[in-house]
């Protein structure tokens, strides 16, 4: 089971970040040693604001590093276009 | 009838990109030509202007070219960006406060330096990883832009001008720029 407190910790900034624009960010385990981080829009959000897909993977997988867990993939919200 | 479109890659990479050298810094900003490429997002031409303002009362910049993209979500289109790269010495872009838009700013001050144009790219600290993930992307990791204190778009013009304070030292810092006129 993955360590719930150091996948928190480890995507705390990027959760902050999203919130910005309007967007929440979750996670869920893939597998013993990976992640999948989803990522959905609340009433609020800037459509065009969301972080660009390759860079967001990029944020991620680099957040991840310190932990035990891989980043598996994202999940965008339903709609998004990048 | 079928209309097709191009898609746009939103980390503007087309592919052997790979140069991490910044251009030639230019000492001095005397009589230099700076163009300032807005990105539509609220108070980028407000931001901008109080900076070249500052840049040409105390460091004698030259003429003052105005630019404005047509998305701030991704990077410039090639045929602005030719023409920038034509007509200026130096280029500052505003302003990355969101994610998109952060990353496009990055991605477009990477674009300038690459073709020999000394760039500030401006965002907002809140978005500081998105831009620094755009530049790992684009294989140029230590390309270095200015932060500012969020938020941007929703300052009146007062606080857009201490948003101007924080930002010229540090574009001076990166144009490398040790000379006062």
């Amino acid at each position: 089971m993955a360590d719930v407190t150091s996948v928190d910790d480890a995507l705390a900034s990027f959760r902050e970040m999203m919130a910005t624009d309007g967007y929440l960010l979750t996670w869920a385990e893939a597998g013993s040693d990976k992640v999948v981080v989803k990522i959905a829009a609340t009433d609020g959000a800037c459509e065009d604001c969301l972080v660009p897909l390759p860079i967001m993977t990029n944020i991620m997988a680099k957040a991840l590093g310190p932990t035990a867990y891989e980043l598996d993939h994202v999940e965008l919200p339903p709609g998004a276009t990048h | 009838m079928t209309i097709l479109e191009a898609l746009l890659d939103p980390t503007g990479a087309t592919g052997g990109e790979n140069d991490s050298t910044l251009s030639p810094r230019p000492v001095t900003l005397a009589g230099l030509t700076v163009g300032l490429l807005d990105n539509t997002k609220p108070n980028s031409t407000l931001l901008l202007d109080e900076i070249a303002a500052d840049l040409r009362r105390d460091y004698g910049i030259g003429e003052i070219k105005h630019y404005v993209k047509d998305y701030f979500g991704t990077p410039i289109k090639d045929e602005l960006f030719q023409q920038i790269v034509s007509e200026v010495d130096i280029v500052i872009t505003a302003v990355g406060d969101c994610g998109s838009c952060s990353a496009a700013t990055v991605a477009d001050g990477i674009l300038f330096e690459r073709a020999g144009i000394p760039t500030v790219s401006i965002t907002s600290d809140s978005f500081a990883m998105s831009g620094q993930a755009m530049a790992d992307v684009q294989g140029f990791p230590g390309f270095q832009f200015v932060m500012v204190e969020h938020p941007v778009a929703s300052l009146d013009a007062e606080h857009i001008r201490g948003r101007a304070d924080q930002a010229v030292p540090e574009a001076l810092r990166i144009l490398g720029v040790t000379e006062v006129a």
